[in-house]
C-alpha cells in the first residue's frame, strides 16, 4: 500500500464534493482524509485528498477520470517524497487536582506542541505534524487521559519551484503523475 | 428616418424584461434548436406556458413517458450530429429521464434535459414532485447546473449546449426552478453562443509528437489493423477515414456503435468485432502486429478478457476523451484529439502501402463463418422464419440505405451482422447500457432529426413492450417510421445465455404476448403480422411502401442463437461459432 495525496484545484461551485467523491465511491476507494479551502486564487478551490492504494496505474486512472469534470481545473497526484504535508491535530488533556503535571517544557521543546487553551480541570493542546509526528505525540499524552482528539486532513504543498495554480487555467492536459 | 417609428418599436420590445421562461425559449431559438422533446407538469408549467407562443420555431412532440423523451432525443442527436432537447417536469418527471440520460452518457450522445424543480425556498422541504436531481443524475450525466434565478437562464443554457456537444459528447442536465422560470429578468435579455469554459478545455487538435509517434508505429507495422468506434461518426471524419485506410492499405473492423462509420462493401472492410462480430474481425485481434483503434473505447463487449486481448501488438489509440487512454488496454502511442483532426495530420506522415496478402489472411475465416453461421442462417430449412434472412432481405430491398435502429438483444447483433450499411450514421443502437426499449423512440427521433432517411425500427418482442406507448407518439405526430417486431417469444438472448451457460434452465424468459398488431391499429398505426417464409418479400413491400408509420410482426424461430460469440470474459480466441 501507498499513500497518495492528491490534489485537486476546482471552481468554487455548490455540489464539487459530491461531484469528486462519486468518483472514488464508484471505484470503492476509501477517503483517508480530505481538505478544502480557497486557494490563493479567488474563485479557486483546492481539494486534498488521500488515499492508500497499490497500483500506481489504478491511481492515474482516478486521476484522469476527476480532470473529466467539468469544473475541475487540474489534478496533481504525488506520493509522499514529492510534497511537503502537515496535519493539525487538538488534544483535550484531563487535569484534575492531584493528577500527574503535564510537562510542558517536554511538550513544547521535544514534540512542538502549544496548550493552547486552559480550562478549569482540562486544557488543550495544539500539535501540528505528519501523520507520524501526530500518533507520536499521541502516545505521549495518552497516560494523562485524553478527552477528546481531532485530527484535520492533511494539507499539502509540492515540491516544485512553481506553485501549482501556475499551472492555472491555462494548464493542459498532462500525466501529471 | 422613415424607420424612425419602427425601430423605437423594436427597442421598446427588446427592453422589456422577459420571464424566465421566455428568456428559455428565445435562447432554445438562438442554440438552433428546432425540436424539443417532452411532457408537462407541475414544476415545468411556466415554461410550456411559453412555449404556446413558441410553436412555429420549437417543434414541441409529447412523448408518452418522459424515458421516450430521453430516447428520442437520442435518436434526433445521433442522426443530425445536433444536440437533442428533452423537457420534463420535477419529481417523477425527471427520475422517468434516467434511463435515457445514462444511456447518452455511456454512448457519448449530446443532449440537454430541461427539467422543471420547485421553487427555490421549497428545495430541500420534501415539497410535492421534489426529487434531488442534481443529485441523482450527477453520476451519469457529463453536467448539471440548477437555476435558481432567470438572469442565470441564458448564460447556462448557452453553456449546456456547449459542454454537450464539444469534446467527447454528452448529456447535460439543466434544473431549473419554478421561480426562476416565472420571475422576470433584472437586466435585458442577451444571448451570446458559449465557445469556452475556462475548466473546461477539450483536446481538439493532437499534439504533433503523439501524430508522428503514432505514424512511426504504422510505418513500421507488417500487420497493422484498425478497428474503428463511434467517435469517427461523432467526429465526421468517414471520408477521412476511407482515404487514410486507402492509403495505407490497413484493414478496417467497426465496433457495434462504429458500424457505418466505414462501408460494408469497401475492399478494406473485414466486418465488425467483438461478442457477436465477426469470426476474422475478432481473431485477427491476436494475430496483428499493430492494433490502431480510432474513437473507440476497448470495450469489455470488443475486448473479451482484455488480459488475453492482442497482446503481441503494439497500440495506438487515437481518442479524444484523455481518460480513456490505457483505462483499459494500455497504448504505446495515444494520440488525444478529435478523431477527423488526428486522420488528417497522419494523413502525410504514414506511407502509402499494401497489406494485401495480410488481408487475405481475413477472408480464410470470412469463408469459414460463412459456411458454418451465414449459409445455414440466410437459407434455413426450419419451418419458421430466421431474424437474418429478415434482416438480410431488408438490406437488399433498400439497399443498404436505410436506418436500422435496433433496440437490445439477438435481433439488436442480427440487424449489426446482416445489414449491409452503406451510409454513415445508419445504425442507432443502445450499445454501452444496452437499453433495452430503446429503439421505438429513437426511431422516431431519427425521423424527425432527419425526414430524408428511410428509418425502420428493429424490435424484439421483449424489447416492444418496454416503450410500447410511444406508439402514441408516432400516431399522433404522424412520423412515417416503420418498425419491424421480430417475435421468438422469449427474451431471446437471455434465453441463449441460459442455454449454453446454464444448462437450458430456461428461468423466467418466455413470454406471453399481447396481439401486437391489434395494440397497434389501437393506437392507429397501421401493420400485419408475417410468420410464412413464402410471405416474407410482399410483407417488407408493404411495409416499406407505406409512407405513414406501419409495424411488422415476423414471427420467427423461438430457440435460434446468436453466433459467432466470444463468451463473457474469455478471450477473443475462444470465439465460437456454434
Amino acid at each position: 500500500m501507498n499513500t497518495y495525496t492528491i490534489c485537486i484545484f476546482t471552481q468554487n461551485t455548490i455540489g464539487l464534493l459530491n461531484r469528486i467523491t462519486i468518483i472514488f465511491t464508484r471505484r470503492r476507494i476509501n477517503i483517508e482524509s480530505l481538505t478544502v479551502s480557497e486557494t490563493e486564487r479567488k474563485g479557486i478551490s483546492r481539494f486534498t485528498i488521500v488515499i492508500q492504494h497499490e497500483s500506481r496505474e489504478f491511481v492515474e486512472k482516478l486521476v484522469r477520470q476527476i480532470r473529466k469534470i467539468i469544473e475541475v481545473m487540474a489534478v496533481f497526484g504525488y506520493l509522499n517524497e514529492d510534497i511537503v504535508y502537515n496535519e493539525i491535530a487538538l488534544f483535550k488533556i484531563a487535569t484534575p487536582l492531584g493528577t500527574k503535571a503535564l510537562d510542558v517544557e517536554t511538550i513544547n521543546k521535544q514534540y512542538k506542541a502549544w496548550v493552547v487553551y486552559w480550562g478549569l480541570d482540562y486544557v488543550v493542546i495544539e500539535k501540528t505534524g505528519t501523520e507520524k509526528e501526530i500518533f507520536d505525540f499521541f502516545s505521549y499524552i495518552k497516560p494523562h487521559g485524553i478527552l477528546e482528539f481531532v485530527r484535520s486532513g492533511r494539507v499539502a504543498v509540492g515540491k516544485t519551484e512553481q506553485g501549482l495554480v501556475e499551472y492555472l487555467p491555462e494548464a493542459e492536459w498532462a500525466y501529471y503523475l | 428616418m422613415v424607420s424612425v417609428l419602427p425601430e423605437e418599436k423594436l427597442t421598446a420590445e427588446l427592453v422589456k424584461p422577459l420571464t424566465g421562461s421566455e428568456a428559455l425559449m428565445q435562447a432554445l431559438v438562438a442554440e438552433g434548436v428546432d425540436t424539443i422533446f417532452g411532457y408537462p407538469g407541475g414544476a415545468i408549467m411556466p415554461v410550456y406556458d411559453a412555449l404556446y407562443d413558441y410553436q412555429d420555431k420549437l417543434n414541441h412532440i409529447l412523448v408518452r413517458h418522459e424515458q421516450g423523451a430521453a430516447h428520442a432525443a437520442e435518436g434526433y442527436a445521433r442522426i443530425s450530429g445536433k444536440t437533442g432537447v428533452c423537457l420534463a417536469t420535477s419529481g417523477p418527471g425527471a427520475t422517468n429521464l434516467i434511463t435515457g440520460i445514462a444511456d447518452a452518457q455511456i454512448d457519448s450522445t449530446p443532449i440537454v434535459c430541461l427539467i422543471g424543480q420547485v421553487s427555490a425556498h421549497l428545495l430541500g422541504t420534501d415539497a410535492f414532485q421534489e426529487t434531488d436531481v442534481i443529485g441523482i443524475t450527477m453520476p451519469v450525466c457529463k453536467w448539471n447546473y440548477q437555476i435558481t434565478s432567470a438572469d442565470e437562464i441564458p448564460e447556462i443554457i448557452a453553456k449546456a449546449f456547449y459542454i454537450a456537444k464539444s469534446g467527447r459528447p454528452g448529456p447535460v442536465v439543466i434544473d431549473i426552478t419554478k421561480n426562476a422560470q416565472q420571475a422576470l429578468m433584472s437586466k435585458p435579455f442577451q444571448y451570446e453562443r458559449c465557445e469556452k469554459v475556462i475548466s473546461y478545455r477539450p483536446r481538439l487538435v493532437p499534439k504533433q509528437e503523439q501524430v508522428e509517434k503514432a505514424a512511426e508505429l504504422i510505418n513500421k507495422a507488417k500487420k497493422p489493423y484498425m478497428i474503428v468506434g463511434h467517435g469517427v461518426q461523432i467526429s465526421k471524419a468517414e471520408k477521412e477515414l476511407i482515404l487514410f485506410a486507402e492509403k495505407t492499405g490497413i484493414p478496417v473492423a467497426t465496433t457495434l456503435l462504429g458500424q457505418s462509420a466505414f462501408p460494408v462493401d469497401h475492399p478494406l472492410y473485414t466486418g465488425w468485432l467483438g461478442m457477436h462480430g465477426n469470426y476474422g474481425s475478432n481473431v485477427m485481434t491476436s494475430q496483428c502486429d499493430l492494433l490502431i483503434g480510432v474513437g473507440m473505447r476497448f470495450d469489455d463487449r470488443v475486448t473479451g478478457n482484455p488480459k488475453l486481448f492482442a497482446q503481441q501488438a503494439k497500440v495506438v489509440h487515437l481518442e479524444i476523451d484523455p481518460s480513456e487512454i490505457d483505462k483499459i488496454i494500455k497504448a504505446d502511442a495515444p494520440v488525444v484529439g478529435d478523431a477527423k483532426e488526428i486522420l488528417t495530420r497522419l494523413m502525410p506522415l504514414v506511407n502509402a502501402n499494401d497489406h494485401t496478402a495480410w488481408r487475405n489472411e481475413f477472408r480464410k475465416y470470412d469463408a469459414i463463418e460463412y459456411e458454418k453461421v451465414k449459409a445455414p442462417a440466410l437459407a434455413p430449412t426450419t419451418e419458421k422464419l430466421k431474424m437474418p434472412e429478415v434482416i438480410d432481405m431488408l438490406s437488399k430491398k433498400t439497399n443498404g440505405e436505410a436506418v436500422m435502429v435496433a433496440d437490445v438483444g439477438q435481433h439488436q447483433m442480427m440487424t449489426s451482422s446482416y445489414y449491409e450499411y452503406k451510409k454513415p450514421n445508419s445504425l442507432i443502437t443502445s450499445g454501452g447500457l444496452g437499453t433495452m426499449g430503446f429503439a421505438l423512440p429513437a426511431a422516431f427521433g431519427a425521423k424527425v432529426g432527419d425526414p430524408s432517411r428511410e428509418v425502420i425500427a428493429i424490435i424484439g418482442d421483449g424489447c416492444f413492450q418496454m416503450t410500447i406507448q410511444e406508439l402514441g407518439t408516432i400516431a399522433q405526430n404522424k412520423l412515417p417510421v416503420k418498425a419491424i417486431i421480430l417475435n421468438n417469444n422469449y427474451l431471446g438472448m437471455v434465453r441463449q445465455w441460459q442455454q449454453l451457460f446454464h444448462n437450458r434452465r430456461y428461468s423466467f424468459v418466455e413470454l406471453q404476448n399481447p396481439d401486437f398488431i391489434t395494440i397497434a391499429k389501437g393506437f392507429g398505426v397501421d401493420g400485419h403480422t408475417c410468420s410464412r417464409r413464402e410471405d416474407l418479400s410482399t410483407s417488407l413491400d408493404t411495409l416499406l411502401a407505406s409512407d405513414k408509420p406501419y409495424l411488422l410482426e415476423v414471427i420467427v424461430e423461438t430457440e435460434h442463437n446468436v453466433f459467432p460469440m466470444v463468451p463473457a470474459g474469455t478471450s477473443v480466441a475462444d470465439i465460437r461459432l456454434e
